[in-house]
């Protein structure tokens, strides 16, 4: 059975090389639909698994406003490909720990390879592997892309969360007032079947919050539309 | 709390922050760093990003800018135009058209501009500085939050800057940031901030009708022109369709700072003044001779008295402008303006039949009352973007409907702020 892998990360995190590492450098490249951004595709067979790898656009964040971000967000939303690897800069962790955090919320199945290992390292980084990995409820594996050290524990992982059937990552809580908000909304979302089959409600809900124009879009093509629009965004 | 009352915090805002909270919580539970020392930049840092500290810091250095382009430049400015005053005087009496071409046109006109090259390219070597030393990156993490206000991001910060120098580049720069509407609004509002070739109009009618207030007189502009980009963008965010929404946010990778070498300064702007250099040659030149026959032709009359080419101009365009004071010269120089800003001053020179400095000022002073004077002034930093930034704007948008829209939004405006400030004066 083949299963689907989605390649995300900042720009300049080693993201390429990653996916050469996993595909051997055979890659399919196309155009993603409708806009002129490259769409490469690759295969990687690991211990009898076949793994499709989708290579997405370098991105900081998961707003509807740059196409990159656009492209990266609806192939997660749309196509839920199986496993997302969200591939964090060790040595930046901080900033990267951003995308990580809205993937989790997208409640895409995230595994993280922490690369630039080494470059971590070297800047007087120590990271508690387990710990981060217990924080953030995913698996996360340190890397060194160009010496393709950590290549095969990510595949493993790769593999076993694929297989993984509960929801897995953590819960930001964005305290009580926006929490009230966001059941608010979800509560009002529910009730259209079509929307609660296929996406993530809090994800919804935080989105509408935030103004997110394309999700607004959404909602307001839904029954429910009116509704949540009146009671949660200001006229 | 209301969902409404929340949103006036900025809801998007807020949320990022509550994510950056949790980012820090998990950092500290899981990564340790053993203590590197504080690098230079590092302790820069501390100081330029400062949350109280940083926007004034940016001002105080902005305000040190400008005061070195005009302070430094101006001895430069005298030694040039006494010169262009001997090279106009080695033809003697202009009594032919080819001595008057020389003397009237080349040297009065075109050498009266030319002597503007030196605060334009101090003000490059002060921004060339700014930007190799790694503060400009800064001076856009700074602003964010003002920048964000005022509907666009931090990334439009520094292309507004560059505004000031030139807005062809500066619309270039515009590159860098990747919300297309974050963009547009950006490319639609910089020509409001006064390029260096507004700076003569300022200089020289400032200096004419306000001589103790002058400085003062030319900053002012600056500050409209922020003003009226600020309100623009305002407005034109909540307006247009295709510009609705909030700017995206702000990640920049901050470089370390450098010591920028003379070299490099040099190279930078060389690069962007001979834009100026190559202007004089060509746009410029070919403006002085037309501007200079149109004046002094049909050869004989006074030149540009009504029986003057350019004084039929003047007078089948000026009624429109006679509710704003302005007489046909200054509409014969505004219209030729459009060529490039600096044809403006060039074209007073050239009408008003002065060689240098002061003989303008002197005509300008006894033409133009000084609520005209600062009306027109007005105008010319709002009207119509230069030829060259028309171009650059096509290219960068890619339709002839936006350069339309700049133009026709920018005509407006200029005549309504000079209406405004018509109207304001007469009252005073």
């Amino acid at each position: 059975m083949a299963i689907t892998v989605a390649l995300i990360g900042n720009p300049n995190v080693g993201k390429t090389v990653i996916f050469n590492n996993l595909t051997g450098g055979r890659e399919h490249v196309g155009n993603w639909p409708g806009v002129t951004v490259e769409k490469k595709v690759g295969v990687c067979i690991h211990k009898g698994t076949v793994m499709n790898i989708v290579d997405l656009p370098g991105v900081y964040s998961l707003t509807a406003r740059s196409i990159a971000e656009r492209i990266a967000r609806n192939y997660i939303v749309e196509e839920r490909p199986d496993v997302v690897v969200d591939i964090v800069d060790a040595s930046n962790i901080e900033r990267n720990l951003y995308l990580t955090l809205l993937l989790l919320e997208l409640e895409a199945n995230v595994v993280v390879a922490l690369n630039m290992w080494d470059v971590a390292k070297a800047k007087g980084y120590e990271i508690d592997v387990g710990m981060l990995s217990r924080l953030l409820g995913v698996p996360v594996v340190p890397t060194v892309a160009p010496r393709k050290e950590g290549m095969e524990e990510l595949k493993d992982e790769i593999v076993k969360a694929a297989q993984r059937k509960e929801k897995r990552g953590m819960f930001i809580s964005y305290g009580k007032e926006i929490e009230d908000l966001i059941k608010k909304i979800e509560g009002v979302l529910s009730e259209d079947a079509k929307l609660s089959k296929r996406y993530p409600l809090r994800w919804l809900a935080i989105k509408v919050l935030e103004g997110d124009e394309e999700v607004i879009k959404k909602v307001r093509e839904s029954p429910q539309g009116a509704k949540i629009i009146s009671e949660v965004l200001p006229a | 709390m209301s969902a409404k009352a929340l949103r006036g915090e900025d809801l998007e805002v807020v949320l990022a922050e509550k994510r950056y909270e949790t980012i820090g919580k998990i950092v500290k539970a899981s990564v340790r760093k053993r203590e590197a020392k504080l690098t230079f930049s590092d302790m820069l840092d501390k100081v330029f990003l400062h949350k109280y500290l940083g926007i004034p810091i940016f001002l105080a250095i902005m305000w040190a800018v400008f005061q070195f382009t005009f302070e430094v430049s101006s001895p430069f400015m005298d030694m040039l135009e006494s010169g262009f005053g001997l090279l106009g005087k080695l033809a003697g009496d202009a009594t032919t058209p080819l001595a008057s071409l020389w003397a009237d046109g080349i040297c009065a006109g075109l050498g009266f501009i030319m002597i503007f090259i030196f605060p334009i390219f101090f003000l490059f070597v002060a921004l060339a500085i700014l930007e190799l030393s790694g503060y400009l990156p800064r001076a856009a993490f700074v602003m964010d939050r003002a920048m964000y206000k005022i509907g666009l991001p931090g990334k439009a910060f520094v292309p507004m800057l560059m505004g000031f120098g030139c807005n062809l580049p500066a619309i270039m720069a515009t590159r860098g940031i990747e919300d297309e509407k974050d963009r547009l609004t950006t490319i639609l509002v910089n020509p409001l901030m006064s390029c260096g070739a507004r700076l003569p109009v300022y200089v020289v009618i400032a200096g004419a009708l306000f001589p103790d207030y002058a400085g003062t007189v030319v900053f002012s502009m600056y500050i409209l022109g922020i003003t009226l980009a600020v309100l623009m963008a305002l407005l034109f965010r909540k307006v247009i369709p295709a510009l609705k929404g909030k700017p995206g946010p702000l990640i920049l990778e901050l470089p370390p700072y450098l010591t920028p070498t003379p070299a490099s300064v040099g190279m930078l702007t060389w690069e962007r003044g001979v834009v100026f250099v190559k202007k004089a040659g060509t746009i410029l030149f070919a403006g002085a001779v037309l501007m200079w026959f149109l004046t002094y032709f049909p050869w004989g009359v006074e030149p540009g008295s009504a029986e003057s080419y350019a004084g039929k101009l003047g007078q089948a365009v000026q009624p429109i402008f006679s509710p704003l004071g302005f007489s046909s010269a200054l509409v014969i120089a505004l219209i030729f303006g459009f060529l490039a800003k600096e044809i403006i001053v060039e074209t007073l020179g050239i009408l008003y039949g002065a060689e240098e400095e002061a003989a303008i000022k002197s005509a300008i002073a006894a033409n133009v009352s000084p609520v005209t004077g600062f009306a027109f002034m007005a105008f010319v930093l709002t009207y119509l973007p230069c030829l060259a930034t028309v171009g650059i704007v096509k290219a960068e948008t890619g339709s002839w409907k936006w350069v339309g829209f700049l133009i026709l939004y920018e005509l407006l405006l200029a005549y309504a702020v000079a209406a405004v400030i018509v109207g304001i004066g007469s009252l005073l």
